[in-house]
């Protein structure tokens, strides 16, 4: 027998009583304005909020976030990215990954409030491996994508088409607590998280 | 370090007296159980999410065969690939096969304890291929040739001058003066190490927190990043899991989202959750993406008194409010799941005369299924393994005697009232200062208490005079 039947004929030689479908649930309703409540709680994962007027601010944004990390002007932006129109007359714009101690700027697909929770869906122009590289990413939040929560997301996603191969969803820099159960910032993906919410 | 889960009583003496454990387990009880504490009054009505994650939970156990089916349909049609392994043997022979496909030489890894538990790491070195652990805790432990000493702190037990003193002989290319003194120092050397690790790998292998059956996809939860980085950079993604991580579908996997992490850390959210369903593709070589289905021993708990612990979503907080786990640590149980969730499943998918002392070493009481987010009764099924040990003649030939001899005496009342009033007295004698210090035969047991003594009648005779 191969592993599949011998695990199935083994499941199904035990099986006695089946517990039947759960009842729906819903988490309790998120409070207040989506996007101060999103913006509120990912701020308390000591992550960079700022809130802009639009597009057009946020080349400023992004100078002033290197400027303030001491770090070169220098940002990379995926190619194929919606954002490749974007100018930015004050900072190097690489298309290539970056590299650990670089910085990268997004779209975020959906700002889930529930938690402070950025969503990205993974397709051309949006790789998902650009929000682990960095050691600081910039993730631009469009008014349209603010959702109260993950639900919400996987409706939308499953309206487009389903799943993408990668769907990431991110609170926060990387950190870890496995030394003496410290919280320290910066383990594998990016020690500094900076989102601009967008008013329109 | 113990390796073998029968050596666990003098393992956990060992324990009791290890000096660098102290501080670790006195943080360790209070960072989890406060931090679970403020996360589940955050969130509100935390039972009614207790509730409903048990009975998702319940639904896939009872349906693990339907559900593992359409698993394995959706993953085919996003590109994927499904292996079933009935044993530890079969799930290491599946991973060497998909590698040695692929040609891959070197691996990274994400946090996995389904890997712990087919020692997958020696198997793979044992074939020439190279397995590089990626979270801080486990990658810690690797180097220093231990096994994890907890499910989501595989390090805690560590003090950061252990750790600075292992990089520095295991780095060897870095400057041997340089300062480790401070953690995020230590923090920023794992990742510098790691991340050339990364970009050479030719696989990435991760557990799965969850797998949704609907969408074909595995889902992991990390605060690093780490994860995400073995699932990403190489040309293959293999991920390794139990059968009964299993659920219908993303809805459902919402739910123990927010029980999850609560649970665990206290954290609304881990920093990072990955849905992964199918190939990464982001290189047009990266085309590789398996699911391999580990029962080894899993199946034959449905249906039994211990089917329940299959609900288990590997918080931990069972672990991290178990008064026996906070005295003695992970290491002295000699296995790869420890406190009450090791007392619950290793006797079950490992043997009861191998782990038969995790489930004897338990206070019963109770906190372990109060804070279960999925609420396994897990004392309930301890006492079941404990049944099953003294039905098999495996418990201690003195414990058997002793309750064979109570047995006698409780269904015989005159005599045992006899017994009592004989025994109350003669209690009296040993007695001073209110208490009996010592007895002869019992030296363990009075070496670090106290019984108080009786006052000369038993219960019954004081009721009888009173009444």
């Amino acid at each position: 027998m191969s592993g599949r039947e011998t695990i199935l004929a083994a499941i199904r030689a035990r099986k006695l009583k089946q517990a039947p479908l759960p009842g729906p649930y819903k988490a309790p309703a998120v409070a207040g304005d989506l996007a101060q409540t999103f913006a509120k709680k990912l701020a308390a994962q000591q992550t960079d909020v700022r809130v802009l007027g639009s597009m057009a601010d946020v080349p400023d944004a992004i100078a002033d976030i290197l400027r303030g990390r001491n770090m070169a002007a220098t940002i990379h932006i995926p190619p194929d990215s919606e954002l490749a129109l974007l100018e930015l007359p004050n900072v190097e714009v690489r298309r290539e990954p970056p590299g650990q101690f670089d910085a990268a700027v997004t779209f975020a697909s959906f700002a889930i409030a529930e938690t402070g929770t950025l969503a990205y869906a993974a397709g051309n122009g949006n790789p998902a491996s650009w929000h682990f590289r960095p050691v600081l990413e910039v993730a631009i939040v469009r008014p349209g994508a603010i959702v109260a929560e993950l639900e919400d997301v996987l409706t939308d996603l499953r309206a487009k088409g389903g799943l993408p191969s990668t769907l990431n969803l991110v609170s926060g820099p990387s950190r870890t607590g496995d030394i003496e159960q410290t919280m320290e910032l910066g383990a594998h993906g990016p020690k500094s998280l900076a989102v601009l919410v967008l008013k329109s | 370090m113990n390796q073998d889960p029968r050596q666990f009583p003098k393992a956990a003496r060992e324990a009791l007296n290890d000096p660098l454990l102290r501080p670790a387990l006195t943080r360790m009880k209070m960072n989890f159980a406060a931090r679970r504490a403020h996360g589940v009054h955050a969130y509100g009505d935390f039972e009614t999410l207790r509730v409903a994650g048990r009975d998702i939970r319940d639904y896939s156990v009872t349906h693990l065969d339907e559900l593992l089916e359409t698993l394995e349909a959706s993953v085919n049609a996003r590109g994927g690939k499904v292996h079933w392994a009935a044993t530890a043997e079969d799930a290491r022979q599946a991973v060497l096969a998909i590698l040695r496909e692929t040609d891959a030489k070197t691996v990274t890894k994400g946090k996995s304890m389904v890997t712990e538990e087919i020692q997958l790491n020696p198997f793979l070195e044992a074939n020439g291929i190279v397995p590089v652990e990626t979270d801080l805790g486990e990658y810690i432990v690797q180097l220093r040739h231990e096994p994890p000493s907890h499910i989501i702190a595989p390090a805690f037990h560590l003090t950061k001058e252990q750790v600075a003193d292992t990089f520095r002989l295991e780095h060897t290319k870095l400057d041997p003066n340089r300062s480790l003194v401070e953690r995020n120092t230590l923090v920023q050397e794992a990742r510098a190490v790691l991340r050339a690790k990364f970009e050479a790998a030719d696989a990435g292998i991760t557990g799965a927190n969850f797998l949704a059956a609907a969408e074909g996809a595995a889902i992991i939860v990390t605060n690093e990043g780490n994860g995400d980085l073995t699932r990403l950079l190489p040309r293959t993604h293999i991920v390794v899991t139990g059968i009964e991580k299993v659920v219908r579908d993303m809805n459902d996997v919402s739910i123990l989202l927010r029980l999850l992490p609560r649970s665990a850390t206290g954290q609304a959210i881990s920093t990072y959750v990955s849905i992964m369903a199918g190939p990464v593709g982001e290189r047009a070589e990266q085309r590789g993406f398996h699911i391999v289905l580990v029962d080894n021993g899993r199946s034959k708990l449905i249906g039994t008194e211990a089917q329940d612990v299959l609900r288990c979503i590997r918080c931990s907080a069972c672990i991290n409010h178990c008064p026996i786990y906070g005295a003695i640590g992970g290491h002295a149980y000699g296995a790869v799941y420890m406190g009450p969730l090791g007392a619950a499943l290793n006797p079950g998918v490992m043997g009861v005369a191998e782990t038969g002392h995790h489930a004897n070493a338990s206070t019963f009481c109770g906190r372990c299924a109060e804070v279960c987010p999925v609420m396994i009764p897990l004392p309930k099924i301890m006492r079941h393994w404990r049944a099953v040990e003294h039905a098999q003649g495996l418990a201690p030939k003195s414990l058997t005697f002793g309750l064979a001899l109570w047995a006698f005496a409780a269904k015989r009342p005159r005599l045992y009232r006899l017994g009592a009033s004989l025994l109350a007295r003669a209690l009296k004698l040993f007695g001073r200062d209110g208490a009996v210090h010592a007895l002869p035969l019992m030296q363990g047991w009075f070496a670090v208490r106290d019984f108080p003594a009786p006052q000369g009648k038993t219960f019954q005779e004081q009721w009888q005079a009173r009444r």
